[in-house]
């Protein structure tokens, strides 16, 4: 539990499919950083700690982006793990806080690779993918979770349309977020229509990469805007290569730890008012769900068909990396944390969660070889 | 494909300490942690998933490739390319084209 540590301010840049050739990372994380700052009335004077993430900041480092952003500070951290980068950084943030290694802190994560830059990230994500799986034109990401959507479709006995349910329900809810790229609403026909990309995965199972950023700023409750709820996180549990890549990546190192975040939390998986599970492929929101314990009896085709099917529990309410975009996993985990703080602070818009107190966000990433290494998660809470 | 120079088997590392076996290539053994490996080699698996890459990001001319997750004989998990058309359950012999791992039926 963190008492003196509290997200009390979020902010997005532009999410686009195709940037100006003069928008690059930096320049996002810039305009995420002056929408968080903002939102949390804190001037950048005060701002004394900066956690940063991104795939193409490089050659630059995080003290490169604090010089450019003005931020002279006593406390910086990069951080490289991908889809865990935002939840691992939250953690460390929050701990530096608490510890008062920092006061007010900023945790940014964007990227601008295009689709070219992004291509060659995946070819080049570690040197095992260089070796061992690029050469066989294994696709990236995609080719790795087809794999593992397969398995899982064996094992829990699922349909291609389960997986279809997710995808449809979080672009029902991106139809309420003006930040997402994609807020047409999708019928079951038009999820099945789409051209395969890597079978079983089709066009919408595969998040739709886009440059962009995503800041928030961890710092005391009492720091948080008048009239607004501070978020605190109850509790905080982070994975990094659970099983050596040995298992069937059907379970996420989440499994390692969520008994110990429920028991931290002082709450158990039916509390929880809205999820945000990181969403790089349908099967791995279901895979995190479950291993949360999200997911009575284990039934991922019941929670598929029935809990997200019939819209009985508010899952990426702000239409999940899956609709809005993924602007890099780094700040891809942004979304799901900033989306609960809104939810918690009542912010929400028309997708709002009536009387949300408590939410679930997770971070995974990092697809080390046959499936992700890292994965993070925390229960957060809206102070009255 | 374009068949490179092709080699039987795919190069496995074996702990000197325990005999656990490991693809790919580890530091220190994460069974018992020694760090003296010897290099083996494993020749058959067992198609387990199979995948058609259709698209690749940044190309226009992408002819589709097979991969597949498959159980070599001594029970590693591994991604392999396929050569021909093999279905889940297929025992395939595996083959290297400079670092990465192939197979076809036997």
């Amino acid at each position: 539990m963190f008492a003196n540590a509290a997200i009390i301010g979020v902010g997005q840049s532009a999410y686009l499919r195709r940037p100006e050739p003069t928008q690059t990372a930096a320049t996002f994380i810039r305009d995420a950083v002056v929408a968080a700052l903002r939102d949390a009335a804190i001037d950048a004077r005060d701002v004394d700690g900066l956690a940063a993430a991104s795939f193409s900041l490089a050659p630059d480092a995080a003290v490169d982006l604090a010089w450019k952003l003005g931020l002279s500070l006593r406390w910086l951290i990069q951080d490289t793990n991908g889809g865990c980068s935002a939840m691992n950084m939250l953690g460390h943030a929050l701990r530096a806080i608490e510890t008062g290694a920092a006061s007010a802190i900023l945790v940014v994560g964007g990227d601008a690779t295009g689709l070219g830059g992004y291509a060659k990230v995946a070819a080049n994500f570690n040197t095992v993918t260089q070796l061992h799986l690029a050469p066989l034109g294994h696709g990236g990401p995609n080719g790795v979770y087809a794999l593992v959507t397969s398995r899982q479709m064996k094992t829990y006995d699922l349909a291609k349309s389960d997986y279809g349910q997710i995808a449809i329900a979080q672009r029902a809810w991106a139809a309420h977020n003006p930040h997402a790229v994609y807020r047409t609403p999708m019928t079951m026909g038009d999820y099945l229509a789409a051209p395969l990309v890597a079978d079983p995965l089709s066009r919408y199972d595969c998040v739709p990469v886009v440059a962009g950023a995503q800041a928030i700023v961890v710092a005391h409750p009492d720091r948080c805007p008048r009239g607004r709820a501070p978020v605190r996180v109850r509790a905080h549990r982070a994975s990094f290569n659970h099983d050596n890549q040995e298992g069937d990546g059907l379970a996420t190192g989440i499994s390692t730890f969520a008994g110990a975040l429920w028991e931290v939390a002082g709450a158990r998986p039916g509390d929880i008012d809205v999820a945000a599970i990181y969403d790089d492929y349908p099967a791995m929101v279901l895979a995190q769900a479950n291993d949360l314990g999200l997911v009575p009896g284990n039934d991922l085709q019941r929670f598929a068909r029935h809990t997200i099917g019939e819209r009985r529990f508010p899952l990426n309410t702000w239409g999940g990396m899956l609709s809005a975009g993924q602007p890099g996993g780094p700040a891809g985990g942004l979304n799901g944390i900033s989306e609960a703080v809104l939810q918690l602070q009542h912010r929400a818009g028309a997708r709002q969660v009536k009387n949300a107190r408590l939410a679930v966000a997770t971070g995974y990433g990092m697809t080390m070889y046959r499936y992700g290494g890292t994965a993070a998660a925390a229960v957060l809470e809206r102070m009255e | 494909m374009t068949a490179q120079t092709t080699t039987a088997g795919v190069g496995i590392w074996r702990c000197t300490a325990c005999g656990a076996s490991f693809f790919p290539q580890r530091l220190l053994c994460a069974r018992c942690h020694g760090d003296a490996f010897a290099p083996d080699r494993v020749h058959e698996a067992v198609v387990e998933e199979v995948s058609v890459i259709r698209h690749m990001l940044g190309q226009t001319d992408w002819q589709p490739r097979r991969i597949a997750s498959v159980r070599t004989s001594n029970g590693l998990r591994m991604t392999v390319g396929l050569f021909d058309d093999s279905e889940p359950g297929t025992a395939i012999a595996l083959f290297e084209e400079g670092t990465a791992p192939f197979g076809r039926a036997v």
